[in-house]
């Protein structure tokens, strides 16, 4: 065991130089890798932290702008309800407006269908109340029955109104005018110059008359002066029989 | 033990081959300190995780000694262990020998301990505060103090000087009697021995370093303490 000063000094010296080499060589820049690698870390830790704390404000105002928009939507629809039930009270209205127009219109319908349909049958009831009377006066419809109107024909024409006389020959006044007359039967010769005659006075003169056999007439006479008729038969009355019964109804 | 070979002399100072050891030593880490730390990066490969976990460790051990002052301490300390660990490893391989077998080196190693101790508690302290500890809690405590300054200085030299001299001779005297492949064993309890005895010797540096820093602050606390009492 013997002991050197010159590896004692040295060996001091070499020791320093070589904490100072592994200060500059190891150390320094392992502490220095280590702590830019903490400062990665603390950085990335910390925009963790700050992202998190934004997640934390956006998820709180996402919670307060969700619980406003709930608001709102109850709101709406409760906005929404009460314009419902508006509208539907006066689509309601409108409907039972609507519905009473329709059965008035339907009542005034159904009034003027049965009023239409009471006329028909009424029409019906003269239709067959004439035809039956027709029927009925076809079989009473004699030359007796004929000439018992001859002579109400004559009566008729003897009797005129004076209106009825201005008429007349007004009537007859068209020049080249010729009488016609038609008979259920056939009229002799002695009727006919007296019919002539009646008619010369009806009319203040002596004009053509053209006799003619229509066994529609049933019983009677139709007489005509130009536009002016004289009726004196069944078939005629019974048709103003008619008429007059239709416009009573 | 015999003493170191001379290798040549430079003036009146004879070079011996423990100190060209410790300049082989104090080059292959230059070497490899400064070529492994060349391109660190902030995603590390395996050698540099290996080089983070190695002074990570010195680190946080000399943290857990003396809390927030191991940036001040690390380059002294972790020189101790790396440098002690290394040389003593040294004495594995055939035809070296490590330098911490010879007293000249561990007195070296021990006397910077001795002054950094002084070195770093009146940084810390100050001069007065510093001195003051001598003269606790009695200063006729003070020449105890003042030897144990100076035993545990030689106790740090001579454990380390004794452990590795005695390994590399005992691992010697199995091989001239056992044979070649006997003295594995006493190898593998070699590597055992040489960390064991760098851990011990630079944690016991750091503990009085640690003391020195914080023996003011024990005083104070001694104080408060007699005055509660």
């Amino acid at each position: 065991m013997e002991f050197d000063w010159t590896t004692f000094a040295l060996e001091i010296i070499n020791f320093l130089i070589l904490v100072w080499i592994l200060k500059r060589f190891l150390y320094r820049p392992v502490l220095d890798v280590i702590a830019r690698r903490r400062a990665g870390v603390e950085k990335t830790l910390a925009d963790a932290k700050r992202i998190e704390a934004e997640a934390g404000e956006l998820r709180q105002r996402c919670e307060c702008e969700l619980a406003q928009w709930e608001k709102d939507k109850e709101a709406a629809q409760a906005r929404l309800r009460e314009e419902l039930a508006m509208e539907r009270e006066r689509l309601m209205a409108g409907l039972e407006a609507s519905i009473a127009e329709e059965r008035e219109r339907r009542r005034v319908l159904d009034e003027r269908r049965q009023h239409d349909f009471q006329r028909a049958v009424e029409e019906q009831g003269i239709a067959q109340g004439a035809a039956f009377s027709a029927r009925l006066l076809g079989r009473v419809a004699t030359p007796e029955l004929e000439a018992r109107l001859y002579a109400l024909l004559l009566e008729d024409l003897r009797s005129l109104r004076p209106e009825d006389k201005r008429a007349v020959a007004e009537a007859a006044a068209v020049p080249g005018l010729e009488l016609r007359v038609q008979s259920a039967f056939a009229l002799d010769e002695g009727r006919r110059a007296e019919l002539a005659r009646a008619l010369a006075e009806a009319t203040g003169k002596t004009l053509p008359v053209e006799y003619r056999e229509n066994p529609d007439l049933l019983a009677g006479f139709h007489v005509a002066i130009g536009p002016w008729i004289l009726h004196a038969n069944l078939r005629d009355e019974l048709k103003f029989f008619s008429g007059a019964l239709r416009y009573a109804g | 033990m015999e003493a170191a070979a001379i290798w040549f002399h430079f003036g009146p100072f004879a070079i011996t081959s423990v100190v060209v050891t410790t300049w082989g030593v104090m080059l292959a880490l230059t070497l490899f300190c400064w070529l492994s730390t060349r391109h660190l990066t902030l995603d590390p490969g395996p050698l540099q995780t290996m080089l983070e976990g190695v002074v990570s460790a010195i680190e946080a051990a000399i943290d857990a000694v003396l809390p927030g002052r191991a940036q001040l301490l690390l380059p002294f300390i972790g020189t101790l262990w790396i440098y002690i660990l290394i040389s003593n490893l040294l004495g594995i391989i055939p035809g070296l020998h490590s330098p911490m077998g010879n007293l000249s080196v561990t007195s070296g190693l021990a006397l910077l301990v001795f002054l950094s101790v002084h070195w770093f508690g009146v940084r810390s302290e100050g001069v007065r505060r510093y001195l003051r500890h001598y003269l606790s809690p009695s200063p006729i405590l003070l020449p105890f103090h003042l030897i144990s300054e100076v035993t545990r200085t030689a106790a740090l030299a001579v454990r380390l000087f004794g452990n590795i001299m005695s390994l590399e001779m005992a691992a010697l005297l199995v091989l001239l009697v056992a044979g070649l492949l006997a003295p594995v064993p006493l190898l593998m309890l070699h590597i055992v021995e040489a960390t064991v005895q760098a851990y011990i010797f630079g944690m016991l540096a750091l503990i009085y370093v640690a003391g020195a820093m914080q023996s003011q602050q024990n005083l104070e606390h001694n104080e408060e303490g007699d005055g509660n009492g």
